[in-house]
């Protein structure tokens, strides 16, 4: 008998508003497009140069010869840029209707007011909601829409606005580059250590439309934050698209937790990109739980430069039916006695497809650097496939690196175990996939928000048997 | 000529540098004959020069008790080196040496010298009985020797094999070795690969483990040093139900030398119970050396069991005060160390005169 875990109840994230908005650009790419995006926006002209420079990039880049297919993606149905009916407000009663039932359905409102110290929400190509607690504007923290940011803070942007990630990184940053609207800023100056997360939440209503949206996030020397970002979109039949850009400067000294809950829906293709560069003594902890969109290419990335900077990765990939989940982690080692940590875990079901692609660079100056990469994979049945390509590129012999990788089924003498203790196959089996997700499931931020408590209960310890 | 060869079954992003090895390097357009190629079976006292170019010598001069001819099959590998390198050898093989095995111990030994420095082999090994056999490839001058060969490995159903590839060139060699398994039911191949040799030495291994209960166990040795390349791409299909395949290789590197370790097991949809191990443990000798690990488990099969585990560092710190406080010199005791590393796998090889050959070999290239 074969362990059966339910498909998530996606019942709130399908909830489709009409598709109501106050601008669409038309579909497909060129350099009309680019140059309307950014007239819409009011961006400077060192911005425009750098949206029109990559789309030169862009149509220079090849897809990828790797990975999942991405055949279904045609850029000429997309529209790039989709302005909803509403300004940016920072009132949550000043939020259309419409908009503002989704994100309450949702729980976003709901997790600001228990446990969050600042809340941005995007719906399809713009911000339309972002508050701060006032006791961390007097600390001079800045966390704003990256719009305001390019007009308020230029010197900032222009410094750190794509050169954590180069234009040329892929096709798909290339293209981000270009028509990328919306996202987060986040700055916390010195020594600020913030005891309760932000949030932002992204939110594609629009179908057959792309999100663009670009998160920029410097936390400055012996500074401290933990920023959760929350994605989803209702089903459409159509293919929309995700390609992001996550820019993070870790300084000397400074802390980062960034926790993703990414739960798309499944017509979307999310090509995201995200890097963070660690100064000396920093460190930077990624947890990330995949769960939505058709197909994913998402490989977070930590550069550690500093000596003694730290990463940690957890991550949990779950691939159902029809989905294609290519996702891992890259870290570089180049400062001196630089430490990583990488747990992955992936669970496969009814014709899923999981892969954890990944890549340890340890570079020839990271001499005392320690690497140790741990993933394992559960197989539900036989019709799902589970792939594991990891990289590892020692540069020195002064190095401490270890890999292991796991593949299999839920073990016979573990069920026979437990159900010799009193449980039945179908408690046993549960238990045992709650047990495989748990090291990775009490890292999310559930206390958080109550919408990724929902949605890790649904997936993970939703009716099983 | 730059020649991409021993691409990955799946291919991972361009930027990691490891889908495939580019090569500076011209495939020889005229290939002479190569007439130094000893076969004896070793654990009986039989030793017969063996020239490929006089016809139909093996079945008259010979008296093994497996049939050795030359009837090699021209068939399209799966894998292999590459397009190039594989009509290389089916257009200019200059030795083909096909073994239908009975219960019998063979070593083919290729002795590269000033008159023969170009190998272009073909072998086919046909498991019909269990037989251990040694092929083995060394270079008695200072001259570059190149050589590439296929290796075709059918093991029939219950057949034992024991198949050791002794690679000895020197060190402005060349070296490109293409094997392909084929394991029918309740078959066991134990491939043993030493690859000590050669400036460029480029290896790739397929075994498609097509039959219930086959097992195919695979270990290898690799030590690099100087600028020389290494590049080693093993691929295990596992098909049949309760198949086994296990991959262990330890390996050294000092110099500038750069390694790339591909090693994939991939588990076929129908492989039930079948089990798969691959360890890859590369010491590092020196600063300078590189080594690239990509370790790839893939699987359409829920009811499997798939291991891997890749490791690098240098030499034990702890292990080498305690030799050296013993009396012996710093190299003598990192020799030590790596010996006792590639022990267990140069002890599976099963003629004594082959495995001194391996530890002398191991000595001068550490020193």
């Amino acid at each position: 008998m074969k362990t059966k875990v339910e498909n998530i109840n996606r019942n709130i994230y399908d909830i489709k508003n009409k598709d109501n908005y106050e601008f669409k650009m038309e579909k497909g790419l060129s350099k009309k497009i680019v140059e309307e995006i950014s007239k819409q926006k009011g961006d400077p002209d060192w911005m425009r140069e750098i949206r029109l420079k990559a789309l030169e990039t862009y149509e220079k880049l090849e897809l990828p010869t790797w990975g999942p297919d991405l055949s279904a993606l045609k850029m000429d149905n997309i529209a790039t840029y989709v302005k909803p009916k509403t300004n940016l407000n920072s009132s949550w009663e000043d939020v259309p209707e419409d908009i503002k039932n989704t994100f309450d359905k949702l729980g976003i409102p709901e997790a600001e007011k228990k446990s969050l110290a600042g809340v941005g929400a995007q719906y399809d190509s713009e911000v339309v909601y972002h508050s701060m607690k006032k006791e961390l504007l007097e600390q001079g923290v800045i966390y704003t829409d990256m719009e305001t940011a390019v007009r308020e803070y230029p010197e900032i942007v222009k410094e750190h606005f794509m050169k954590c990630v180069p234009i040329n990184d892929h096709k798909f940053v290339a293209l981000h580059a270009a028509v990328w609207s919306g996202g987060s800023f986040v700055y916390v100056p010195k020594g600020v250590k913030l005891d309760i997360p932000l949030q932002s939440y992204f939110r594609l209503n629009s179908p057959e439309s792309g999100q663009f949206e670009h998160t920029l996030i410097i936390v400055d020397e012996g500074a401290s934050l933990h920023f959760i970002e929350g994605c989803s979109a209702p089903k459409y039949n159509k293919v929309n698209l995700h390609a992001g850009c996550v820019e993070l400067y870790v300084k000397d000294g400074a802390y980062l937790r960034y926790s993703t809950i990414e739960n798309w829906s499944k017509n979307m293709m999310n090509l995201n990109t995200k890097k963070a560069i660690v100064g000396k003594d920093a460190q930077i902890d990624w947890v990330t739980g995949s769960f939505g969109s058709r197909v994913s290419m998402l490989y977070p990335m930590s550069i550690l430069n500093g000596d003694n900077a730290k990463t940690e990765y957890t991550g949990i990939t779950f691939a159902g039916k029809g989905q294609n989940l290519d996702t891992g982690f890259k870290v570089i080692h180049n400062g001196k006695n630089t430490s990583a940590l990488v747990n992955s875990k992936s669970i496969s079901k009814d014709g899923g497809s999981c892969t954890y692609r990944a890549l340890v660079r340890v570079n020839d100056r990271a001499k005392g650097a320690k690497c140790s990469v741990s993933c394992e994979s559960l197989m539900l049945d036989d019709i799902s496939r589970s792939d594991t390509i990891p990289v590892n590129d020692i540069r020195t012999d002064e190095v401490t690196f270890s890999h292991e990788a796991k593949i299999g089924k839920i073990s016979d003498k573990e069920i026979f175990y437990l159900m010799s203790r009193g449980l039945s196959e179908e408690d046993a089996k549960a238990m045992i996939v709650r047990g495989f997700a748990y090291p990775i499931s009490k890292e999310l931020p559930v206390e958080y928000a109550v919408e990724m408590n929902n949605l890790i209960n649904l997936e993970l310890e939703g009716s099983i048997g | 000529m730059s020649i991409k060869v021993n691409e990955t079954p799946v291919r991972t992003s361009r930027n990691f540098s490891i889908n495939n090895i580019k090569l500076d390097f011209d495939i020889p357009d005229q290939i002479g004959s190569f007439e130094n190629i000893e076969c004896e079976a070793f654990n009986e006292s039989k030793t017969r020069s063996l020239a490929t170019d006089a016809k139909s010598y093996i079945a008259k001069d010979l008296d093994f008790k497996s049939p050795i001819s030359e009837n090699v099959k021209t068939k399209k590998i799966t894998y292999g080196n590459g397009k190039l390198l594989e009509e290389n050898v089916f257009k200019k093989a200059n030795s083909k040496i096909r073994i239908e095995t009975e219960k019998e111990e063979i070593k083919i030994k290729y002795e590269f010298d000033d008159e023969n420095l170009e190998l272009v082999n073909q072998i086919e090994i046909i498991g019909n009985k269990d037989a251990n056999i040694i092929i083995e490839y060394e270079s008695r001058t200072e001259n570059p020797c190149f050589h590439n060969g296929i290796i075709k490995t059918i093991a029939k159903k219950d057949c034992k094999l024991n198949i050791a590839i002794v690679n000895l060139l020197n060190d402005k060699s060349v070296n490109f070795e293409a094997i392909e398994n084929e394991l029918y039911e309740n078959s066991k191949v134990k491939y043993t690969i030493i690859d000590l040799g050669g400036k460029t030495s480029i290896s790739n291994y397929y075994s498609n483990i097509l039959g219930e209960k086959a097992d195919n166990d695979l270990k290898t040795i690799y030590l690099g040093k100087d600028n020389e390349i290494k590049d080693l791409n093993y691929i295990a299909e596992l098909r049949g139900k309760n198949s086994k395949i296990d991959i262990d290789v330890q390996g050294a590197l000092d110099g500038n030398c750069k390694k790339n370790f591909k090693g994939t097991i991939d588990f076929k949809k129908g492989c039930k119970k079948a089990k798969g191990n691959e360890n890859e443990f590369c010491l590092l000798l020196s600063d300078k050396a590189k080594s690239i690990a990509l370790p790839m488990l893939l699987c359409t099969e829920d009811d499997v069991e798939g291991n891997h585990s890749t490791a690098s560092g240098k030499v034990d710190a702890k292990s080498l005060f305690y030799i050296m406080s013993r009396g012996l010199s710093y190299k003598e005791a990192v020799k030590l160390i790596v010996k006792s590393n590639f022990n267990k796998i140069i002890e599976r090889i099963k003629d004594n005169e082959v495995k001194e050959e391996i530890l002398k070999e191991i000595n001068r290239r550490l020193n």
